[in-house]
């Protein structure tokens, strides 16, 4: 019975944050797949949209819903500024754009310290009270994490299928030169595709600010994350992302019960390395040509 | 190949004189510490460049540094083994886990194996961090012996500054004549075009390891000599911030060139001094110069004079 429990509690876990690992690979993946750029201050934008929300919430007593929106909006277009005036002139150069997201990173996170301080700040649950199924026992906060994170990520799904400008991301990715030709503007997919994608970290870190803490450091461990499920899923794979991102959080949230987070860090990078050995390409992604 | 001018040899031994009566012109010890910053960084970028120079970013180039300095360093406290061999065998043993690692890893490339080699990068601060009985955790080790040779030994700045000076001239001339030998030459086409060079029957994943082995290795002894000078050593010494910096000094000073990670870590490695007390700010600097140098002086700071620069880069990359 009690291990029954545990298994719930560690399944739970690792939904919650399988589907944060899913929001950012998703991003991440999204910025690789078009704009053939590895964004490493993607966990930067996490961070901004857990602060966002956080001081919307918090300071402002705006219903949570909306900060979400907020962070998602004030992020994206930040994203998109961000591209045009940092990202683009290293459009044909993927070594210089990589080592220039560095710089972005180390640029917004030490600004964050600057602003905020380093110190941790709790943000409070937005639900209380406990779903009881049988054995099982799960909190409200931690199912609404799942829920919203699958309605936004069906949202952003959608949005990738069934619209004009869906589509010609979708075609950017596939072929830029074969886009080009059939019109569509680079100028004008490239920014958008940067400020969608960091919206979806924004989103993630706001949805996971009241589960953890918030801080200037906590884009890291997201990052690195995103970086592991996109090896597993394949860059620029977006269903890679999901797989991926749902699996990992499993392997991490059942590892670490069972042996303990440090344990699970390292599985999780053999696991990784083993992929690469096997499938460079990862899971589900195409072989690089 | 051009050859060097009268001027060019002048200038080496100039430099090479300037540098070896540049501590006497000081007697502020703070100066000649950043001096033997200036050199190691020095090391340490130009490393990094030796494995970019087969066109591979590590972004765990930190790690190797660690590696090297909690080899030697737990070899002197618990073994008694004399640093100046802590050095050597921490050199060795980084070379070859770089090499059986790299053989591994180096199937990857591009933006994959920047990625995995941070991942490297982090999962070895982790176990750091958790390794106690050996590197005694989040507290470090502390009393690391000083470097020794022949029973003189090299607890001042001033003696420490002409040991890393000479260090740095070894690595410096071991590169340059690697850089001219068959395999300087493999290396640079296969930076220039993977597929050419597989194609033209040199054995890219060979070379590929080779650089990574020798980069890392050069890391992971500089690493030991500079445990043997800070003589304390955390999880925190050297970590991905390190592996940034690294790149930054090598993306700022030109990395193209051999030369480019010198005149990096000459750049950057005082900097931070003169933005004391603006906690964040020093990281800031950092940031902003490296952008502006990607945007407006992509060739880094060696372009800015000919007159240092060995040959003009074709690669773009």
């Amino acid at each position: 019975m009690e291990y029954a429990t545990l298994l719930g509690q560690a399944a739970l876990n690792g939904l919650v944050i399988g589907a944060m690992y899913m929001l950012m690979a998703a991003g991440f993946t999204l910025t690789f797949g078009i704009m053939r750029v590895v964004n490493f201050a993607h966990g930067e934008f996490y961070m901004l949209g857990a602060f966002t929300a956080f001081f919307a919430y918090v300071y402002w007593d705006i219903p949570f819903v909306l900060c979400l929106a907020i962070a998602a909006v004030t992020i994206g277009v930040l994203g998109i500024l961000v591209e045009r005036t940092l990202i683009r002139p290293f459009r044909d150069d993927e070594t210089s754009g990589m080592i220039a997201t560095l710089a972005i990173s180390v640029i917004v996170q030490n600004a964050a310290i600057m602003m905020w301080g380093s110190a941790p700040r709790a943000m409070p649950d937005i639900v209380r009270g406990t779903l009881v199924l049988g054995p099982f026992s799960f909190p409200w906060s931690r199912l609404l994490v799942i829920a919203a994170a699958a309605l936004i990520f069906f949202a952003f799904w959608l949005f990738m299928q069934r619209t004009r400008t869906g589509r010609a991301m979708r075609a950017v990715a596939q072929d830029q030169e074969a886009a080009l030709l059939q019109g569509i503007r680079i100028n004008y997919i490239y920014p958008l595709a940067f400020g969608i994608s960091v919206a979806l970290a924004a989103l993630a870190g706001a949805l996971m600010g009241p589960v953890f803490s918030v801080s200037p450091f906590i884009g890291l461990t997201p990052m690195l994350k995103a970086f592991i499920v996109v090896i597993l899923g394949g860059l620029g794979s977006v269903p890679g992302a999901v797989a991926g991102g749902i699996l990992l959080g499993f392997i991490e949230s059942f590892t670490a019960t069972m042996f303990g987070s440090l344990i699970s860090d390292i599985l999780q990078l053999l696991l990784v390395i083993l992929i690469l050995l096997v499938r460079p390409s990862g899971l589900l992604g195409q072989r690089e040509a | 190949m051009k050859r060097r001018t009268v001027p060019a040899r002048l200038a080496i031994v100039v430099l090479l004189a300037g540098t070896l009566a540049l501590p006497q012109l000081t007697a502020n010890q703070f100066y000649i510490h950043l001096a033997n910053l200036v050199l190691l960084n020095a090391i340490f970028a130009i490393s990094l460049g030796l494995i970019m120079s087969v066109g591979q970013i590590s972004l765990g180039h930190a790690a190797f540094v660690a590696a090297g300095g909690y080899i030697s360093a737990v070899a002197a406290l618990k073994f008694k083994v004399p640093p100046i061999l802590g050095i050597v065998l921490a050199g060795l043993l980084t070379g070859v886990v770089a090499a059986l690692l790299g053989k591994i890893l180096l199937r990857l490339r591009g933006v994959y194996f920047v990625l995995v080699t941070f991942l490297v990068g982090q999962v070895f601060t982790l176990i750091l961090l958790n390794w106690e009985s050996v590197t005694q955790g989040a507290n470090g080790l502390v009393g690391i012996p000083p470097i020794s040779l022949f029973g003189f030994s090299i607890s001042t700045r001033l003696r420490f500054y002409y040991f890393a000076l000479a260090a740095f001239v070894l690595v410096l001339t071991f590169l340059w004549a690697l850089m001219r030998s068959q395999y300087g030459r493999a290396f640079r086409s296969i930076a220039e075009n993977v597929r050419l060079a597989e194609a033209s029957g040199i054995d890219v994943s060979r070379y590929q390891v080779i650089a990574f082995a020798l980069g890392s290795g050069i890391a992971g002894a500089a690493g030991a000599v500079m445990v043997h000078y800070i003589r304390f050593l955390s999880p925190d010494s050297f970590t991905f911030k390190d592996s940034i910096t690294y790149i930054t000094m090598l993306v700022v000073g030109g990395r193209q060139a051999m030369i480019g990670g010198v005149l990096g870590s000459l750049f950057l490695t005082p900097l931070p001094e003169m933005l004391r007390g603006f906690v964040g700010a020093q990281q800031i600097v950092y940031g902003v110069i490296l952008l502006g140098v990607l945007m407006f002086l992509p060739e880094g700071l060696v372009s800015l004079g000919r007159f240092f620069r060995k040959r003009s880069p074709e690669a773009g990359r």
